[in-house]
């Protein structure tokens, strides 16, 4: 306990250095005009903005880069109540009661409560992140490369078994983004693999133009084809207070978001709109203020609100104490810590006590300074909602191009990422999703070299998975967990579920 | 029981299995070693057969998960993107013969990515995709010899063309407003090395 202490107050001396604090904000503001705007989500920002990070220092990277992450969630959820719009998907929920709420004039009362729950939760879930990564990380350290290719795979299953529609599509776009992960220099022989004998492909296909090809402009592309149908704002915002009746129904919603959230945001594939979703449900059927559902219960804005918020802080406890993303945001983070030569995994914390200590001080002041960003700016954010598509997706666009030119100064990684574009546009024509593949990709090298520091060490023998209990354990779940999606009825509970 | 098939399955099936198939092919360069000391070939061969079933299951289930029909093709769409296959490979191969420019580096291949665009762009099918690949592809060409502002004033007008509620003082406006801004970002902030002005 009180070594937690000292390592907070570390966390806070490095986290309220004037320039990590001026580049959290920065990136809560951004996050929270991404969420705003919907149309471009966190995964396409994030990938956009990794160019920009390169020049600073790990620590101040990654802070800014996580300020986007739960700045989104915020600001999700503003478009979601005045506008009946999610900013993300993780906010679809909110839409649900809180534009109720606004259209009986509770407008205020909808977003003070969205941004104190998530607050809330927010604080709590932080504290959780630092009181577990150390203890997590003490178990992770006794992981054997056979452990550890099993926790991935266990990882992979699990991000394809709660992604929307097909299982075996999911799995096989993950499947293919180990593929397309092999591409480069094997480590061990030093033998090229699949490089057609182009010499920018020897360190494999660069993440920034998978990323934002498939994520950034294909989506572009796809908002263009969809008319643009957004509803001049006319409802008023009206009081921020809640009153007192108000208070105490959404108290005991937002403690249960905050449960419900930080636990689903643990999971491998798990995160902020299952967690929203997960929150929805149970405030349905256990609240005070069930009958009101569907009138604008304050419940199913407070819980949700709060659950998606602490999922997208919880989601960072498996990245940092074992390396691995359980969401496409996080495997974007991996992908900015790679870029700055860090390896994500145990040895993060003792390695590099300054970015993780850090990283979770600056999550708490984050979230302060998004409550202060949020309620009294609202009227800002309600303005950038009136800028119209057409003045957004030039801009975007040009941000991409001169992001990804300036990743390598080679026009290489430009055409990479039109390929890109037009696989990304494919796949959402064929309902192929992105994010798997996104995660197979950046899990990919590092299994293949776990499986063959396993192999090696087993002499050959594959019965090495099973030997050892945990990475049989693992292995158990990721069977039971297909098995499951695999019985019909289950599967169309998950797609009424997802599909809601 | 009668076929039902689930056309995006279907295709998403089919084009899994060609990658896996490919990826199998060309594996067969690689030494594949033993389970004990893998060699490069080992993990591919795994990953792509793995691949090639998945794509596989996928087929079968696709048989009977329908209808789902893909969008329709127009014969304008197979037609523009035939002659836009054709028009960028000839720009892609002739190209560096007519100028040595493009005979550096990628500039063949972004001439020829741009070109193939353009021309698909002539359909209502690939209008949109087409003209902001266009766009990307064309910053890329533009870039490293026509310098930054250039390569910019580009991307933003071709992109523009994609959306039709566009007016001429909007689009100037934008032009003025991003070329100031990424100027702001990217050359006085982060000082990226890049050329600012077209190079003789």
């Amino acid at each position: 306990m009180e070594l937690l202490l000292t390592n907070l107050a570390h966390g806070f001396g490095v986290a309220l250095s004037l320039q990590n604090i001026s580049f959290a904000l920065l990136g809560a503001l951004i996050g929270t005009a991404i969420g705003v705007l919907p149309g471009i989500g966190p995964v396409a920002t994030i990938s956009l903005l990794l160019p920009i990070t390169f020049g600073l220092p790990a620590t101040t990277a990654i802070i800014m880069l996580a300020g986007i992450f739960y700045g989104a969630q915020y600001g999700g959820s503003t478009t979601a109540i005045l506008l009946n719009l999610p900013g993300e998907v993780s906010s679809v929920v909110t839409t649900l009661e809180g534009y109720k709420m606004a259209r009986n004039g509770r407008a205020g009362a909808a977003l003070a409560t969205a941004a104190l729950g998530s607050f809330f939760a927010g604080s709590i879930a932080t504290i959780l992140v630092a009181a577990s990564g150390p203890l997590l990380t003490q178990v992770a350290l006794s992981f054997g490369p056979a452990d550890y290719f099993s926790l991935m795979l266990l990882g992979l299953i699990i991000a394809c078994v709660l992604a929307q529609g097909s299982i075996i599509k999911a799995v096989g776009m993950v499947v293919l983004g180990v593929a397309l992960g092999l591409v480069g220099t094997d480590v061990q022989t030093g033998q090229q693999r699949f490089t057609f004998g182009i010499p920018e492909l020897s360190d494999g296909i660069g993440f920034v133009p998978i990323a934002m090809g498939m994520f950034g402009i294909a989506e572009i592309v796809l908002n263009l084809e969809r008319p643009e149908s957004r509803s001049v704002l006319s409802s008023k915002v009206g009081s921020l207070w809640l009153t007192k009746d108000e208070f105490k129904r959404a108290t005991p919603a937002v403690l249960r978001g905050t449960v419900v959230g930080s636990f689903l945001g643990i999971l491998p594939g798990g995160g902020a709109s299952l967690a929203a979703f997960g929150s929805y449900m149970m405030e349905r059927k256990m609240s005070k203020g069930r009958h009101m559902f569907g009138q604008g219960a304050i419940e199913g804005v407070a819980g949700p609100e709060a659950a998606n918020n602490a999922a997208a802080q919880t989601s960072f406890i498996p990245l940092l104490t074992l390396g691995i993303p359980s969401n496409a945001v996080m495997a974007l983070m991996v992908g900015a810590l790679i870029i700055q030569g860090i390896q994500p995994g145990p040895r993060m914390v003792e390695a590099q006590p300054d970015l993780f200590w850090g990283l979770i001080a600056s999550m708490w002041i984050g979230n302060l300074m998004l409550l202060v960003i949020n309620l009294p700016m609202i009227g800002m954010w309600v303005k950038l909602l009136q800028v119209p598509y057409r003045f957004l997706y030039p801009s975007i666009l040009v941000f991409c191009c001169i992001g990804v030119y300036s990743l390598n100064n080679n026009v290489f990684d430009v055409y990479m990422t039109v390929l890109f574009t037009v696989f990304g546009y494919m796949c959402n024509k064929l309902k192929l999703e992105p994010a798997p593949l996104l995660i197979g990709f950046v899990l990919g090298p590092m299994m293949e070299e776990h499986l063959r520091r396993a192999m090696l060490l087993s002499r050959g023998d594959w019965s090495v998975f099973i030997q050892r209990p945990i990475s049989a354990t693992m292995l158990g779940i990721a069977a039971t967990a297909l098995a499951l999606m695999l019985l019909p009825n289950i599967r169309k509970g998950k797609d009424k579920a997802l599909a809601e | 029981m009668q076929l039902k098939i689930n056309a995006k399955d279907l295709a998403s099936g089919i084009f899994l299995v060609l990658v896996a198939l490919v990826g199998l092919y060309l594996n067969q360069d690689h030494s594949l070693g033993t389970a004990r000391r893998m060699g490069p070939g080992y993990m591919p061969m795994m990953v792509f057969y793995i691949q090639a079933g998945l794509g596989a299951l996928v087929i079968f289930f696709s048989l009977f998960s329908g209808p789902d029909p893909l969008e329709k093709w127009t014969k304008m769409d197979w037609g523009s993107l035939a002659l836009g296959i054709a028009a960028g490979t000839l720009a892609w191969k002739l190209s560096p013969s007519v100028w040595g420019f493009f005979g550096q580096t990628y500039n063949a291949v972004g001439l020829g990515i741009t070109v193939g665009f353009l021309v698909m762009a002539i359909s209502a099918g690939w209008k949109l995709l087409a003209i902001i690949c266009a766009a990307v592809a064309l910053f890329g060409l533009i870039l490293e010899k026509g310098g930054f502002f250039a390569a910019l004033t580009a991307v933003i007008l071709v992109s523009c063309v994609a959306e039709h509620t566009h007016t001429k003082k909007g689009v100037a406006g934008l032009l003025v407003f991003l070329l100031v801004l990424c100027w702001w970002v990217f050359i006085y902030e982060l000082d990226i090395r890049v050329n600012l002005w077209p190079q003789s």
